[in-house]
């Protein structure tokens, strides 16, 4: 990741959702990771133009699956997450843990 | 035990508008799971739920693509087709107005089917050269007839539905009739 250039909030999460579903994951099942987790109800479609940026970054890579007739005859594409994605999460916490230090109180949290 | 298929206008929809890399996961993503909430819940909330994820990731889609390099391709391909679109209207127009004598009410009948069969037509090539073309190319009509709205190019007395038919259907010719005519394969569950 250059200097510099943080992941957007969705990116993050994305990402987030690939390293814990560790491996192969397709949209539906990040799309669903991310709702059980935050309660966000988004769009398979963001799900997928997120992932595509991701990997145009070169932090997530993909293939075609098998077609399966649960799925209409059509292929699953399958992400997960390389070493740079998973380099870049590791400077986006730290990058917040650092902006968050000795916050709390300001925050007013209970 | 019945057997129950998510909604197909909304797999058309998607079928036309979504572009190469997206289309086959997320139509066999939204069917995969359109299956399972069928079983957890019933065909009408899971219907609602398909239509809901169609509406929300068109737009989201359409702008990762215009964001994307390869938008100047489908762009362009648009382009190519909207000139040949005119091109057929002008040779549609001129072979109809040498065939009948177009008095104010014949006008207003056929103006409106030349002008579904063109962007059908269109359509159908757009969606036949590049898929997310068709798009652009719906985006095109939309502006186009807009501004001749706007310009009152119409000289014959219509009532106003009748040139916002135009605006509506033009858009939705593009869109539709590749997929009622194209290849859809017909989602199992």
């Amino acid at each position: 990741m250059k200097q510099g250039q943080l992941l957007g909030s969705l990116e993050q999460i994305v990402l987030l959702a690939l390293v814990r579903l560790d491996g192969n994951a397709h949209g539906m099942i990040v799309r669903r990771e991310i709702e059980e987790r935050t309660g966000r109800n988004i769009s398979i479609g963001a799900v997928y133009a997120t992932l595509e940026r991701l990997e145009e970054k070169g932090y997530a890579s993909s293939f075609t699956g098998e077609p399966t007739p649960q799925r209409g005859g059509r292929a699953k594409r399958l992400f997960r997450v390389e070493a740079a994605g998973k380099r870049a999460l590791q400077i986006s916490a730290q990058t917040i843990r650092s902006m968050t230090a000795g916050l709390n109180d300001r925050w007013g949290t209970t | 035990m019945r057997r129950y298929s998510p909604p197909t206008f909304a797999c058309w929809l998607l079928e036309s508008v979504l572009p190469d890399p997206y289309r086959e996961a997320i139509l066999g993503d939204l069917i995969e799971e359109y299956s399972l909430r069928v079983d957890s819940t019933s065909p009408s909330t899971a219907s609602r739920w398909f239509w809901s994820q169609t509406c929300r990731s068109v737009p989201c889609i359409a702008w990762s693509s215009l964001r994307a390099r390869n938008c100047f391709i489908s762009i362009s391909t648009a382009m190519g087709v909207y000139i040949f679109m005119g091109i057929l209207k002008f040779a549609a127009d001129l072979i109809i107005s040498n065939l009948v004598s177009l008095d104010q009410t014949m006008q207003v009948v056929l103006a409106p089917i030349v002008f579904l069969m063109t962007t059908a037509i269109g359509g159908c090539v757009a969606a036949r050269i590049r898929r997310g073309a068709t798009i652009f190319l719906a985006l095109m009509v939309t502006i186009t007839v807009a501004v001749l709205i706007d310009l009152k190019v119409c000289s014959i007395p219509v009532p106003w539905w009748y040139q916002y038919g135009f605006l509506a259907l033009g858009p939705l010719a593009v869109i539709i009739t590749p997929a009622l005519f194209g290849r859809l394969k017909q989602p199992v569950t």
